[in-house]
């Protein structure tokens, strides 16, 4: 899906209509970027520079500097571990041992599936709910492997209702 | 007393209709009331330092504005990304009018023609939750265009940053806001100055936290504010406790509170079992769990007496079974994960460090690494353009001066044929239940 | 003078310019802080910390201003607790450093140690070794050994091609962005950025083509490591090997000055060649920066297709047959002979040709392409003497009309694009966007071919554009030719003549004309006597006999052989083969300019020298050599031994060259910056020994210049639904001498035309598609359809020499011509 799709038109030109100048839409028009392709593609970091009306390389260049841009392809569902100290010091280690064994992927990596993306980062300020992850940006808090199997499996039950809802 | 975390005695005060019930934006209609420069003066009286770090008083950096500047713009540090550090969410989160108020306070104080609050990253649900507050504001005339009838327009705008702490430097998060590789500028100028700020204009950044107080200091007057705390640390403050603590979690205490307080009648930990406290995050030289070190109120200025930092108060908590040669490396691992790479001394030396930390933590460690690796972060302190090539030297320094014992059990010489010995057990064995 | 202030260096005072930057105050004291990142062409980033110090500031009583003593009566210091940053300090009274201290010792050395924990050991292998600013800081305030453990270091790509120029080696790579900062800053094309962060930070470029910039080569020159190579030179040899030749840029009006690095060389039978060619200091012309197609463009003077002996009729001839059959054709004409002059030849070789044919009594002197109109202009009211484009600033202006000049002259688009940066007004004037567009403060537009009315009425047309021009401090009119035909870039130039005269921007340093004339000797054939009008004349009348001397006719001129056949003889002096095929009866091999001595006039008016750099392809002799044997065998005296000797002779008969002898021109002054000098800023070959030039004053300089109204032609409209067709220039192109040029061949783009996407969807092409285009009577070609917004409706933009034989619709006089254009797919229907 391409940014300029209609379904962002009106995101796009908030974003814009922030700044004095249209180099700083480039974060968020990362983001939607990220979202419409599924990761920073080659053509969302073209897409982004036109708008912006900046060089690619300064885009490909902003998207490589943070750690929530992805510039490969990902899971549906992207994992960012706290393993950072206050965590670690609350189990955060063997929690993403465990997580990882159990998706059978290293660390950044993928699952046979194709589903899940899994990835160690630093602290996500949520120090105090340890062991934590956020799936897609989104906070998950005082975990345990019981928690993160169900989740898990229910994730993996979910496409598969999907998938069976499309071939019936 | 709250004056921040209010959102935990008031249920959803975070909708404008109940913020304003209790007492919101009065010390906006009051400052519209006021000059400019009385605001300033009333913020500079009550003493309010900055708490995203630096404690550097906030009427003071307001003071610096030039007056006569037709753009002039307030970012409101919201990337909370210093280890150990989530005070900032749960302010945004319960209570995220009150920030926004003193953002605008601090707007009206320095005439800016528009208020940019720049969220780390992860903060997505936050950015959501205040652009509806800032919504709701303008809609009130709180916001926006000619507020309260004033003439005065400034919009507030959020923008969300993509996973860099080092966006958290002040520099480097405008370098970011303008679509420039978030990296820490030259200073001077400095952002107060004109050429130094956001888009080269004179800019005021403060914390979150910093900003909060605000409202309160204006309806409350500096006086009040000045009586909680002590004569140099005035005010409240959101300690993060987290770590090897029975209940972690924010508490908004007053300043001078001795740490003793904190850690063992509220967040519950045993004093006998209190190896180390990293005070400040992963990025303030670090202190052993000594009586001295808990009967140390928490102030700006005592802490510096013990040769520390209070920075922004992200309190770590690490008992006796925590090995501190793993401590320094996951503190060093954190910060070659966030050095930018701008400055040679910060890019080469976090690599290095974690590098030969690594290599002594796998039990592969010579005799003189503890000593190379003391040597090349005293060799990174003080030469870089921002201070995360302090930050990245003292967890090594400090470390090492205050637990040598647990850095040379990894080195020593091994009797030749013998087997390495098992290694010591590491914090991240332990798993702590947290209340 | 400037003002200054006092510093106190290691407890010494010192005067220095006020609001110096420390690292350069520090220079000129003679105390060499070592820097990475810092270049003094660039602004301050701060970033590697190898120039920490010791610094502070003399305490002043704040109610007096009185210094403070303490008790000893020495002024009192405050400190800064930790060591700061030279390059980020800009002098200031009082400012107190100390660079001697063991405390700025150990900053020094630790900062290498990082550097170089991180370095591959590649210096036996590497093209910087030699003139490496990392090798040499090593040697002077390096660790002697290192304390890492060699397996920890990082592995990385040692080959990334950033394009097909220029490639990066990671591993040596030290993250200085000196790289990223000039071609951000000093160019304006900002293709490279750092990717990831802290020790994963890497160089890339995302462009298409990679590295996307006429200036990219300039990065391998400031990098201070052997991280940035050339393509070109990359493992070409060791620097310590080269010698260093000083020389001028070959292509255009810029007259860059250049350095070629020769080494003795297998491949040449172990004679000197050329390995590289890179920017020597001149901070008036170019000051340390090339475009790419000079420091590329070397390879044709050792091209397989370079003439290597004289030839009469079919055959092989000795020089003295050759130059008596030469000289029997010239006598046989006398009076009835004309020259045409390629704007590559040297002022040498223009004087020996002017002589030639004065002996003869011939005054029928052509230049060489004639597409520009109005060196004569440049001369009476050119650039003043003294000036700077480098200097240029907030109140001046600068007008660019009809030219391209990113294309023409780039080396001039760089600094005006930096002079827009300090502040200068910059307009830029043409019916089309071109790249100068992107840095203009302004943008003014005007019909296909009416350049000319435009300026010449441009108080009417654009009065607060006049008003701009007229009230700027300084101004600086560049008048191409694109779009227009002679006569009208004749009058587009006088039309900017008059504005200069009447707004009083002549006769001073830093005001007047300048024009992109072809090839880098277009003033001197002006000073020379060669016109561009005489080349029309001699085109409508051919003479019994004509002698060409470097210039491409039958490739530059779709209708040469046309008017060609009229002559009865031809004598041709080339650096090539086949370029007048067979139709010559003599054919004379000269050399190029790297293998003798000579000098060009920049459109500046700078003569400037050029040296011998490698030895002759075959028999080839410089061309005025070549001449001045004809003249002899004519008995017109004996041939001058050496350049230097005509130049002698031509500073006393031609009053323009009048104190340019080569003793003249070889005078150098210390530049500033100092870049060149010293080890740290870039490879050697940057000192300027050569020479900085003269510049020949301006008529205007001297005294009072008139305007006159411009005869303005009639400007060609469009009619009948014809097309207007511009010829317009492209630097990286399939002219003959550039064709050798390999490395560069893949960024020549196949023969293409420029239209409007509006009268595309007429014709109905797409972009990428192919139009068929037709001259009035003449033969048609296709080529693909490239789109632009810019170019106004009824137009079509089409540049020359993408084609390697003369494109039948690019016209040497650069007039704007009526076709035809059709979507080549309804031609096709209408064959089949
Ligand atoms: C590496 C680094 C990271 C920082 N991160 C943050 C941060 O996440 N939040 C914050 O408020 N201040 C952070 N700071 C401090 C800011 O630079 C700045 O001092 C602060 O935002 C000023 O606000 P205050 O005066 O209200 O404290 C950081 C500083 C450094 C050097
Ligand atoms: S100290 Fe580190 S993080 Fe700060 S600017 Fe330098 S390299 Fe970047
Ligand atoms: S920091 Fe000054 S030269 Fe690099």
């Amino acid at each position: 899906m391409s940014l300029h799709d209609p379904r962002y038109k009106a995101r796009i030109a908030g974003h814009l209509a922030k700044y004095p100048d249209k180099r700083s839409a480039v974060m968020p028009l990362l983001y939607i970027a990220q979202e419409a392709y599924g990761w920073v593609s080659p053509r969302g970091i073209q897409e982004v520079a036109e708008i912006c009306e900046m060089d690619p390389t300064q885009v490909k260049s902003i998207a490589g500097f943070y750690t929530m841009y992805s510039e490969r392809e990902k899971g549906r569902y992207w994992l960012h571990v706290c393993t950072d100290l206050p965590c670690a010091l609350n189990g955060a280690d063997t929690f993403y041992r465990d997580l990882r064994e159990y998706l059978g992927v290293e660390d950044g990596g993928t699952s046979a599936d194709g589903l899940f993306t899994v990835e160690h980062v630093m602290c996500l300020a949520a120090c105090d709910k340890a062991p934590m992850l956020q799936c897609n940006f989104r906070y998950m808090e005082s975990l345990d492997m019981e928690k993160m199997k169900a989740w898990i499996e229910d994730r993996r039950a979910e496409l598969q209702a999907a998938g069976q809802g499309q071939g019936s | 007393m709250r004056l921040l975390l209010r959102g935990r005695d008031i249920p959803d005060l975070h909708r404008l209709s109940v913020y304003q019930a209790n007492g919101g934006y009065e010390g906006l209609k009051k400052a519209l009331t006021m000059k400019p420069a009385e605001v300033i003066d009333e913020v500079k009286a009550s003493g309010l330092r900055g708490r995203g770090g630096a404690g550097f008083p906030a009427g003071v950096k307001w003071s610096f504005i030039p007056q006569d500047e037709p753009i002039k713009y307030v970012a409101v540090n919201a990337d909370e990304s210093e280890t150990g550090t989530f005070k900032d969410r749960e302010i945004m989160e319960g209570n995220p009018h009150q920030m926004l108020e003193g953002a605008l306070i601090c707007a009206w104080a320095i005439q800016a023609t528009a208020v940019y609050i720049y969220l780390r990253g992860e903060f997505w649900d936050i950015g959501d939750l205040l652009d509806g507050c800032i919504a709701d504001a303008a809609a009130a005339g709180f916001a926006g265009k000619d507020i309260l009838g004033s003439g005065w327009s400034c919009p507030v705008y959020t923008h969300l940053g993509a996973g860099a702490y080092i966006c958290g430097e002040e520099s480097a998060m405008l370098s970011s806001l303008e679509g420039v590789l978030g990296q820490p500028r030259v200073r001077p100028p400095f952002p107060a100055q004109k050429g130094g700020g956001l888009y080269r204009e004179a800019t005021v950044v403060n914390n979150v936290e910093t900003l909060t107080n605000v409202p309160w200091i204006l309806t409350e007057g500096a006086d009040a504010f000045r009586a909680i705390g002590t004569e140099q640390s005035a005010g409240t403050k959101v300690f993060c406790v987290s770590g090897h603590v029975p209940r972690p979690g924010n508490y908004e205490l007053p300043l001078g509170t001795p740490f003793r307080e904190l850690l063992v009648d509220h967040a519950g930990c045993d004093p006998d079992n209190i190896k180390a406290i990293l005070p400040s995050g992963g990025s303030g030289p670090i202190v052993p769990g000594t009586d001295e070190v808990l009967d140390t109120p928490l102030s700006y200025e005592a802490m510096q007496g013990l040769g520390t930092i209070l920075g922004s108060a992200s309190i770590i908590v690490m008992d006796n079974s925590v090995d501190m040669t793993w401590v320094a490396s996951r503190v060093t691992k954190f910060f070659k994960h966030e050095s930018c790479g701008k400055c040679t001394p910060c890019r080469e030396g976090t690599y290095w460090l974690d590098k030969v930390l690594d290599r002594i933590l796998e039990g592969e460690g010579r005799p003189e690494d503890v000593q190379l690796i003391d040597n090349v972060a005293k060799n990174m302190a003080g030469t870089t353009l921002c201070a995360l090539g302090d930050f990245a030297a003292n967890p090594i320094i400090h470390t090492i001066s205050n637990f040598p014992d647990d850095f040379n059990a990894h080195v020593q010489p091994k009797p030749e044929e013998e087997q390495p010995a098992a290694r010591p057990a590491r914090g991240g064995r332990r798993r702590r239940a947290s209340a | 003078m400037a003002e200054t202030v006092t510093i106190v260096v290691n407890d010494r005072e010192y005067q220095v310019p006020a609001g110096a930057n420390l690292v350069d105050a520090a220079r000129s004291i003679g105390d060499l802080i070592p820097v990475f990142c810092y270049h003094p062409k660039m602004a301050p980033v701060g970033m590697c910390r190898m120039c920490l110090v010791e610094m502070g500031s003399i305490q002043r009583d704040r109610a007096s201003g009185d210094i403070m003593l303490d008790d000893e009566g020495v002024p009192q210091v405050r400190w800064f607790p930790t060591l700061q940053t030279a390059c980020t300090t800009n002098v200031y009274e009082g400012l107190v450093i100390r660079t001697n201290t063991e405390q700025v010792d150990d900053a020094r050395e630790n900062v290498l140690e990082f550097l170089l924990t991180s370095h591959p050991l590649d210096c036996p292998i590497c093209d910087k070794g030699g003139e490496c600013p990392l090798q040499n800081l090593t040697m002077e305030h390096g660790p002697g050994k290192t304390r890492m453990v060699f397996g920890d270091k990082l592995k990385l790509d040692k080959h990334v091609p950033l394009g097909d120029l220029v490639f990066l080696d990671e591993e040596r790579c030290i993250q200085c962005a000196r790289c990223v900062r000039f071609q951000d800053e000093i160019v304006g094309d900002d293709v490279l950025a750092f990717h990831e962060r802290g020790r994963s930070l890497q160089i890339i470029t995302n462009s298409d083509p990679g590295f996307d910039s006429y200036f990219s080569g300039n990065t391998t020159d400031i990098c201070p490591v052997g991280a940035l190579t050339t393509a070109d030179f990359r493992f070409g040899a060791r620097p310590w090997e080269l010698t260093d030749v000083p020389s001028i840029d070959p292509w255009d009006a810029a007259g860059s000055n250049i350095s070629l690095s020769t080494r003795l060389d297998r491949d040449a039978g172990g004679r000197a060649i050329i390995k590289r060619v890179m920017p020597r200091q001149n901070e008036y012309v170019n000051e340390i920066w090339i475009s790419d197609k000079v420091r590329f463009g070397h390879h044709f003077t050792r091209s397989a297709d370079r003439l290597a002996w004289p030839a009469t009729g079919e055959s092989r001839a000795t020089w003295a047959e050759a130059l008596q059959g030469a000289a029997n054709k010239l006598r046989e004409a006398g009076e009835d002979l004309a020259i045409i002059a390629g704007s590559g030849l040297s002022n040498e070789d223009l004087y020996a040709l002017r002589r030639l044919a004065e002996g003869l009594g011939s005054s029928r002197l052509g230049a060489w392409p004639p597409t520009h109109g109005g060196a004569d202009l440049v001369a009476q009211v050119g650039l003043a003497q003294g000036s700077n484009l480098g200097t240029l600033c907030r109140g001046d202006a600068v007008l660019v009309i009809a030219s391209d000049l990113e294309e023409e002259v780039p080396l001039w688009r760089l600094r005006l694009k930096q002079a827009r940066d300090r502040g200068a007004l910059l307009l830029v004037a043409n019916a089309r966007h071109t790249r100068l567009d992107d840095f203009a403060s302004r943008q003014l537009r005007y019909a296909t071919g009416g350049a000319a009315e435009f300026l010449a009425n441009l108080e009417q047309e654009d009065e607060a554009a006049h008003g701009l021009l007229r009230d700027a401090n300084n101004l600086v009119i560049v008048a191409g030719a694109e779009g227009l035909d002679l006569a009208g870039s004749r009058a587009l130039m006088q039309a900017a003549a008059n504005i200069l005269v009447e707004t009083g921007h002549v006769g001073r340093p830093n005001n007047g004309l300048l024009s992109p004339l072809p090839g880098p000797n277009g003033m001197g054939l002006h000073y020379l006597g060669f016109t561009p009008e005489n080349t029309l004349d001699i085109m409508a009348n051919p003479p019994q006999t004509l002698l060409v001397a470097q210039a491409d006719l039958l490739s530059d001129d779709p209708a040469a052989p046309e008017w060609l056949v009229k002559v009865d003889n031809i004598v041709e002096m080339t650096l090539f083969q086949d370029t007048l095929g067979d139709r010559a009866q003599v054919v004379l091999p000269i050399q190029s300019f790297a293998e003798r001595d000579g000098s060009f006039t920049s459109g500046e008016r700078r003569v400037q020298r050029f040296y011998r750099a490698q030895g002759p392809v075959g028999e080839a002799l410089p061309a005025w050599q070549v001449v001045m044997r004809i003249a002899e065998v004519l008995g017109q005296g004996r041939a001058k031994s050496s350049a230097a000797a005509v130049m002698l002779e031509m500073s006393q008969q031609v009053p323009a060259f009048e104190g340019c002898r080569y003793r003249d021109l070889g005078w150098t002054e210390k530049q500033d910056p100092a870049v060149g000098e010293d080890p740290w800023y870039g490879g050697t070959a940057l000192l300027n020994r050569g020479g900085l030039g003269v510049q020949i004053p301006a008529d205007a300089d001297g005294g009072e210049v008139e305007s006159c109204a411009p005869d303005l032609p009639e400007s060609v409209k469009s009619d009948e639904g014809k097309f207007l067709i511009v010829p317009t220039t492209r630097l990286y192109n399939r002219e003959r001498a550039f064709r050798a040029t390999e490395i560069v061949s893949p960024r020549v783009p196949a023969p293409f035309a420029l239209l409007n996407p509006g009268d595309a969807q007429r014709l109905g092409v797409n972009a990428g598609g192919t139009v068929e285009i037709e001259v009035d009577d003449g033969p048609a070609v296709q080529v693909l359809a490239r789109l632009d917004e810019s170019i106004p409706r009824g137009s079509l933009a089409l540049p020359r020499h993408l084609t390697t034989t003369a494109m039948p619709l690019t016209p040497a006089a650069g007039t704007v011509s009526r076709v035809n254009v059709q979507s080549a797919a309804m031609v096709q229907t209408h064959d089949a």
